[in-house]
């Protein structure tokens, strides 16, 4: 009888044998550029967790990363390959600050509604790749990935012209700021914010739903085979729309945080150039899409990303060490989705008959 | 015999992680140029025992000689290079691909560097001149029938040089006729000096054909016979260790029409008229089979009814109420269930837990969910039930559907469109690829259900399940109703001729005449 708890165990292990791998990759990486291994780590443990404010930093760029890995989680469960969490975010940031700027609330509702207009405009966003797919059967990975320039172009436009600040000089592509009743509060000394929390709770409610509830069952069994959810009278357009609603939502309410707790203003390229998207899809790839192992994923990927940059202030190894090494991470853990696809499908083969 | 045996296998156990032990202890000698049968229930261990043999597994235990041999294969490449092929149940055939280029597929013969397809071409018709297995080997293989795609699947093994050729279940997809044909060069292939070892459930024919025969129960031998001293009864205690219930009797007589089609046209995957104006009624209380070769536009009949595939034109009436727009949801909230053809495709998510698989269908209404919530522990209970009545073996409520084996599998399914209180079941292949006692307890179910009033449509590739439980029985050919027959005048022979499309009535076919007038004009 297979154990569950053993196979539980071995799911957990294997990421982190990707990780200890990655590591030592990168490690095979920094000598060749001629650098002392042991120093270069040890600044990245030290850029990652050295003081108050390196650890701020850590965790504010971890919770972003995993609320774009929870969106693509919640897609990739559902079947729907949405690579959108780009688009989406930014547009989830302009539409919370935008939102917030134009549209007076009184008490403290700004901030309610920023954070409902990031999630609106994120999850508006991904409705399309969803429609298209539906109505004119273009496949979702292929537009939900290109609609990604369209998003970001767009807003980069939004921010130069119409809505672009003005007031010092317009030097700046971006947004004017948001009052302060739409800023969400920052650690005194550090970039760790109370978006944190937000992320915890939503990767619990996100667990919930799909574990526990009819939607996240249909989500689920879509994802899993769609013929068999189908032949249950599942509805496909309805489990693809709201998976991707869902997924859009969460992603723009990760740049809607990133916005109203880090920068108070949109400002073109701040959530594009750090590569949220495509950490999430990282920690989304490294959790098997589970939504409290995306948190964690998410976190190591934070750790790497800022750690580094603290490698590059204090020594002289490239920035681009770091992305070898979560690269590495990533195609680790591929190589075992390979084999496990490969098991599964030797497994059709012997199961047959 | 003084040769050393094809194939001695000896004490062999196979232990799957797990703990589950699939083969435990099994010895087999089949000698050379023989037909040997391997029989047994579901999760008896045959395919595991062949899986060892043709080195897609490895033993836990045991030894395999292969010609007097010690083998220990690593893979199927070292079983062909040792001359041992396997065909399977379900083919691994290019359909794009023409029967030449699958059967050197892997050896091709090659000419500046390029397959030599006029080479290839040759050699595989000299290879089926020889074995008297005549195909064209220009033939593209998606368009031949599966008959002809099986012979593909056995040239491959003679292609490369196979001596002992395994046989997964080879007549399941087959027609009778088809069937009398394959057992017909099995028989000559022996001659030929071939050694045959196949699996089978259909113990007709591997009295017919065999020279001997293991029994499989349990992961054991438990009777080895050869063909002149045993005979039918024998063989089925063995396997089960009872003797199967004779042939059901019906008590109850149809009542009202429930199932309702009228001039029914589906269209197939590639937009074909795959269902061309079928017309037919199902009452309560009646089992109505519908044979066919696979492909006849069963698949699509079976679509259009659960609300899988559109209907093109014509109606479905359930209760007299119009369901042929309704969604596969309103359909089953109507009272209507489905046993899917293919468990697999349809009946089921690989990676998906049994409790999981047990809820599809009713997992949006009480009592498994109230208002989006699922309520765990119905939903186990659910699962808890169905797997204790329907005796399903599995390690757990957790286990992925994957993990079951194919009888098992198919339980869990039938259990679940069993569970509720369907009226109108649409059931397809029931007992496809499962053991003698998991048939007959699913066969007993729809007996119940029959007797308890239910509406059953019945599609089977099978004539003998048609023949037991059906009231009446419709065949199916190219998209038609092209014979029609009561359950006490059913003759097979006839059967076999309409789903092979021979003998075709001449003047009204049988059914409603509606629906062959509506065929003309449309067809037309």
């Amino acid at each position: 009888m297979p154990d569950r708890l053993t196979e539980g165990l071995i799911d957990l292990l294997r990421p982190l044998l990707a990780v200890l791998l990655g590591l030592a990759v990168g490690a095979v990486a920094i000598w060749a550029t001629g650098h002392p291994v042991g120093e270069a780590y040890a600044a990245l443990w030290n850029g990652a967790f050295g003081n108050r404010t390196f650890l701020g930093s850590t965790l504010a760029r971890s919770s972003t990363i995993a609320l774009a890995g929870l969106g693509v989680a919640v897609a990739f469960r559902a079947g729907a390959l949405n690579l959108g969490g780009e688009g989406q975010l930014a547009l989830g940031g302009l539409a919370a600050a935008l939102f917030t700027i134009y549209v007076p609330l009184p008490g403290p509702l700004p901030l309610v509604a920023g954070l409902l207009a990031g999630a609106a405009g994120g999850a508006l966003w991904a409705l399309l790749p969803a429609w298209l797919e539906v109505r004119f059967r273009v496949q979702l990975l292929i537009s939900s990935l290109l609609l990604n320039y369209v998003a970001v172009y767009s807003a980069s436009y939004l921010v130069s012209v119409p809505f672009r600040d003005l007031s010092g000089g317009g030097a700046l592509a971006q947004t004017r700021l948001i009052p302060e009743a739409a800023r969400i509060a920052l650690l005194p000394g550090t970039r760790m914010h109370a978006g944190i929390l937000i992320t915890l709770a939503l990767s619990l409610v996100l667990w919930f739903v799909m574990m526990r509830t009819v939607t996240g069952y249909e989500w689920r069994m879509t994802g899993l085979n769609p013929d068999f959810a189908r032949y249950g009278g599942v509805d496909r357009v309805r489990a693809l729309v709201t998976a991707m609603l869902v997924s859009g939502a969460v992603a723009g309410l990760g740049g809607a945080i990133e916005v109203m707790a880090v920068y108070h203003r949109y400002i073109d390229g701040n959530l594009t150039r750090p590569g949220f998207a495509w950490s999430g899809l990282m920690a989304a790839l490294l959790a098997d899409n589970h939504p409290l192992g995306v948190l964690l994923a998410a976190f190591l990927l934070g750790v790497i990303q800022v750690g580094s940059t603290g490698m590059e202030r204090t020594t002289q190894i490239p920035l681009e060490i770091s992305s070898v090494v979560q690269a590495v991470i990533v195609l680790f853990v591929s190589v075992r989705i390979g084999a496990d696809l490969l098991r599964r499908f030797r497994g059709r083969r012997a199961a047959r008959g | 015999m003084s040769r050393a045996p094809a194939i001695a296998a000896t004490g062999l156990v196979k232990v799957y992680p797990g703990g589950v032990v699939a083969n435990d202890g099994v010895s087999l000698r089949v000698e050379p140029g023989s037909i040997h049968a391997v029989v047994g229930e579901n999760g008896a261990g045959k395919t595991t025992l062949m899986n060892l043999l043709y080195g897609m597994e490895q033993p836990t235990a045991g030894e395999i000689r292969i010609h007097g041999e010690p083998v220990a294969f690593r893979s199927p490449h070292d079983a062909i290079a040792r001359g041992v092929g396997m065909v399977h149940q379900h083919f691994m055939l290019f359909p794009s691909l023409t029967v030449a280029e699958n059967i050197v597929l892997g050896r091709e013969p090659h000419r500046f560097g390029r397959l030599d397809r006029r080479e290839a071409a040759a050699r595989v018709a000299d290879l089926a001149e020889r074995h008297r297995l005549p195909i064209d080997p220009l033939a593209r293989v998606g368009d031949l029938p599966v008959g002809l795609q099986q012979r593909v699947e056995i040239l491959k093994t003679l292609y490369r040089g196979a001596e002992i050729i395994i046989l997964d279940e080879p007549t399941a997809v087959l027609t009778p006729q088809e069937s009398d044909e394959l057992l017909a060069v099995m028989r000559h292939l022996a001659d030929q000096g071939k050694t045959i070892l196949f699996i089978s459930h259909k113990l007709a024919e591997v009295l017919a054909v065999s020279d001997r025969i293991t029994v499989l129960r349990g992961g054991r031998v438990v009777g080895e016979r050869e063909r002149a001293e045993t005979d039918m009864d024998e063989l089925a205690t063995l396997m089960v260790g009872r003797l199967p219930a004779p042939p059901a009797t019906f008590r109850r007589e149809p009542g009202a029409p429930a199932l309702r089609v009228e001039r029914l046209w589906v269209r197939g995957p590639r937009g074909e008229p795959a269902v061309q104006g079928v017309t037919f009624t199902v009452r309560r209380g009646e089992i109505v089979g519908i044979a066919g070769v696979a492909g006849n536009g069963q698949s699509e009949l079976i679509g259009a009814l659960t609300g899988l595939v559109p209907a093109a034109e014509g109606r479905i009436l359930l209760d007299g109420q119009d369901i042929t727009r309704l969604s596969v949801r309103e359909r089953r909230a109507a009272g209507m269930a489905h046993i899917p053809e293919d468990r697999y495709r349809w009946g089921s998510a690989r990676e998906a837990s049994v409790a999981d698989t047990a809820a599809m269908g009713p997992h949006y209404r009480p009592p498994l969910s109230r208002r989006g919530l699922i309520d765990r522990s119905a939903w186990l209970r659910r699962a808890a039930a169905i797997v204790a009545e329907y005796r399903v073996r599995t390690p757990g409520l957790w286990a992925r559907a994957g993990a079951l084996s194919g009888g098992n599998l198919q339980k869990l399914v039938v259990g679940r469109e069993l569970a509720g209180d369907a009226h109108c079941l649409i059931v397809a292949e029931p007992s496809r690829g499962v053991d003698l006692a998991a048939a007959a307890f699913i066969h007993d179910q729809l007996l119940a259900r029959r007797e308890r009033g239910d509406a059953i449509l019945l599609v089977s590739a099978d004539l003998g399940e048609l023949m037991a439980l059906s009231d009446r029985i419709l065949v199916m050919y190219e998209g038609r109703i092209v014979g029609e027959v009561a359950r006490d005048q059913a003759d097979e022979r006839q059967i076999g001729l309409w789903m092979a499309g021979a003998d075709l009535p001449a003047g009204d076919p049988p059914g409603d005449p509606a629906s062959a007038q509506q065929g003309g004009d449309a067809g037309a």
